[in-house]
């Protein structure tokens, strides 16, 4: 089966999906490494788990683990179920029989971003000026940064992590091999952060509505500018081609194939939105790409056909999390009033 | 742009005042009595509150330049990301509050509510209390500036610990407040001791409500010890605004001399509009919009008010005289 936008019925039909109330905010989602279910972060301290086959049967809502909010959410690269960083100062290891174990415990502190690497079963958390690498059992703290960690991400290897922090990004070499870390400078606040996955540039969202990106091998840098709201959210696509931004109300494409985006205008396609879009999220493995938007809307996008359709109607709740399952033709998402919504795109 | 959905905006009080002034003791006031309201406080010392409450946040008070050349355009990064993280959270509050450290110039605290687009979304700056130590204030006032300013950008003092000091020692301090903010509205307190509504909820920052902060004292002739002290200064005038002179003018004034302007208001009868025109300002960031339309037969008089360093009072005078028509 393919994705095929052209196809006229899906002008007509929405996919097939399943909505239940969360109660709360989502933070995000993720579907566990095996792609059998979702999980979403919520407002209350809970993560609630939805099976990602839309027949099977949906199971009681879930007891808070973490006392406050949920604010990070990620599969497990090490174990079938998932982690979880909240405003309690813990990072939790999820399991999907709803075992909890402790994996770091930072009172006083938010554990605010989770990134982790598949291949080595590495998990990277921020921890106000810290960050902390979970492997193997074992938890090793690194910096303090310049200010609150504001997102991470491992490099393609997982040998590297970087740090987006004010001023910059930080390169720590977290592998055998400990080398001194290495800065990209760029003044402000940078909130939004992601290595591409072919490791050559590192993207970050800043306060100021621009997106920065370093090329890792020279430290040169480049700034595009032109977005009416902070970029909050930015998506490499798999082949590392393209990098999608949010806060347009079009897909927003940066060509980072031959010679790179500098000079060039990005590459805008799809249906406009009335609102903007909150998150992005490149599909796992082909040219696709969601979008959610302020308005609840979400849209699929074919970068190759330059095409967009709806596959979720606004609602008026911003869209919060959205993620896609390894199989590439299910997804996740969540919005601010609690909505948890696992949709299938299979005809 | 289309700002997210939201339910009302929460409303933000700044708590300043300089080490040892009653702070803490105040917020501990505000988490333990019985008011039936959630309060989401951000402190600078974790566990110096005795109160055990999980609404209270840890903040390392993170400020950050503006890349728009802008000296004056700094920002507390840290409230931004911890007022967009409790709004994840399930169980709403009724009011955030946030401390600021002894020694730290409201400014960058103030300016984050001005220039953030979300934190605007989904808050509100409803005022800045300055907790004053009415034994130590004239002392603190030579050890540097943090004292004097924070004075400065209060819409609220209360004048503390009065139970240490003398009734002429109390004079004497509150005539000094009185000189360098004379709008703040003030409250004498012992250990903090005061009426909540008197310090919260008090819309200092509503366009709509400018007009309720008006002196509590007549000003009286200001005593310049210093070149370069903090004081205020008002200008009214009953003849029309030229709206295009005025923005050119303030403008530049900003410009200039916004790093030494704390605090800016006005209402200005704008040439032919039937509507006041309402601003208020922190150093050079101003929101501004159509206030309250002109009563029938009122008279229609325009007066600005700077609360700030070296105000050069009759050039601010005569530039604004030449705004109107």
């Amino acid at each position: 089966m393919k994705l095929d936008l052209a196809d006229p019925t899906w002008q007509i039909d929405l996919p097939r999906h399943r909505s239940v109330a969360g109660d709360a905010p989502v933070a995000g989602c993720a579907f566990s490494r095996d792609g059998t279910v979702a999980a979403f972060a919520l407002g209350d301290g809970a993560v609630r788990f939805l099976p990602a086959d839309l027949s099977a049967a949906v199971p009681a809502g879930a007891a808070p683990v973490h006392k406050g909010a949920v604010l990070a959410l990620a599969a497990d690269p090490a174990g079938t179920g998932f982690v979880s960083g909240g405003d309690d100062g813990r990072l939790l290891r999820l399991a999907l029989d709803g075992s909890v174990s402790e994996v770091a415990n930072q009172k006083g502190k938010w554990i605010e971003h989770i990134a982790t690497h598949r291949a080595t079963g590495t998990v990277a958390a921020s921890a106000g000026k810290m960050a902390l690498v979970a492997k193997d059992g074992e938890v090793r703290e690194f910096g303090p940064h310049q200010s609150t960690v504001a997102d991470l991400d491992f490099s393609k290897d997982g040998g590297r992590l970087a740090c987006a922090h004010y001023g910059g990004v930080t390169v720590w070499s977290i592998g055998q091999v400990t080398l001194p870390p290495r800065r990209f400078a760029w003044a402000g606040s940078h909130v939004a952060m992601k290595w591409s996955p072919d490791g050559k540039f590192i993207a970050t969202g800043t306060q100021e509505n621009d997106i920065h990106v370093w090329r890792v091998a020279q430290a040169a840098d480049m700034r595009m500018q032109g977005y009416p709201a902070k970029v909050r959210s930015l998506s490499w696509s798999a082949d590392a081609r393209w990098l999608y931004t949010s806060a347009q109300p079009v897909f927003t494409a940066w060509s980072f194939a031959g010679k790179g985006p500098e000079g060039k205008p990005p590459l805008q396609f799809g249906q406009e939105g009335a609102g903007l879009i909150t998150v992005v999220a490149a599909h796992p493995t082909a040219e696709f790409v969601l979008g959610g938007y302020d308005t609840g809307e979400v849209q699929l996008g074919d970068i190759k056909s330059r095409r967009s359709i709806v596959i979720r109607i606004a609602d008026g709740s911003p869209i919060t999390g959205l993620a896609w399952a390894p199989d590439g033709f299910r997804l996740a998402l969540g919005n601010e009033r609690g909505d948890l919504v696992v949709i299938d795109l299979r005809r | 742009m289309a700002t997210p959905q939201t339910s009302a905006q929460v409303p933000v009080t700044v708590l300043t005042g300089y080490l040892g002034a009653g702070k803490t003791t105040l917020l501990n006031r505000i988490l333990s009595e019985q008011h039936g309201k959630k309060y989401a406080v951000i402190v600078n010392e974790f566990g110096e509150l005795g109160v055990d409450n999980d609404l209270v946040v840890n903040a390392d008070e993170e400020v950050f330049e503006m890349n728009n050349g802008c000296i004056c355009c700094t920002v507390r990064g840290d409230l931004i990301r911890i007022i967009e993280g409790l709004m994840k959270r399930k169980d709403k509050f009724d009011g955030i509050l946030v401390e600021t450290t002894g020694l730290a110039d409201p400014g960058p605290v103030a300016q984050t509510f001005f220039t953030d687009e979300e934190v605007k979304a989904r808050t509100r700056l409803d005022a800045i209390v300055t907790v004053v130590d009415a034994k130590h204030f004239l002392g603190q006032l030579e050890q540097g500036d943090e004292a004097e300013e924070q004075v400065a950008f209060a819409d609220v003092i209360l004048l503390n610990k009065t139970d240490l000091v003398s009734p002429e020692e109390l004079k004497k301090v509150e005539d000094r407040i009185r000189s360098i903010n004379p709008y703040a509205r003030l409250h004498r307190t012992e250990k903090s001791k005061v009426e909540l509504d008197a310090i919260l909820d008090k819309g200092a920052f509503d366009l709509n409500r400018i007009l309720e902060f008006e002196p509590d004292f007549l000003e009286h002739g200001h005593d310049h010890d210093h070149e370069d002290e903090v004081t205020s200064l008002s200008i009214t005038a009953d003849r029309p605004v030229d709206p295009d002179k005025f923005q050119k003018w303030m403008g530049a004034v900003l410009q200039i001399k916004g790093p030494d302007i704390f605090r800016s208001k006005g209402i200005l009868a704008i040439d032919g509009a039937p509507r006041r025109y309402v601003y208020q300002g922190v150093h050079m960031m101003m929101d501004a919009d159509w206030g309250q339309p002109w009563k029938e037969g009122e008279p229609r008089t325009s007066k600005l008010v700077f609360i700030g360093r070296n105000l050069d009072g009759d050039n601010l005078e005569r530039g604004f005289q030449d705004c109107l028509k």
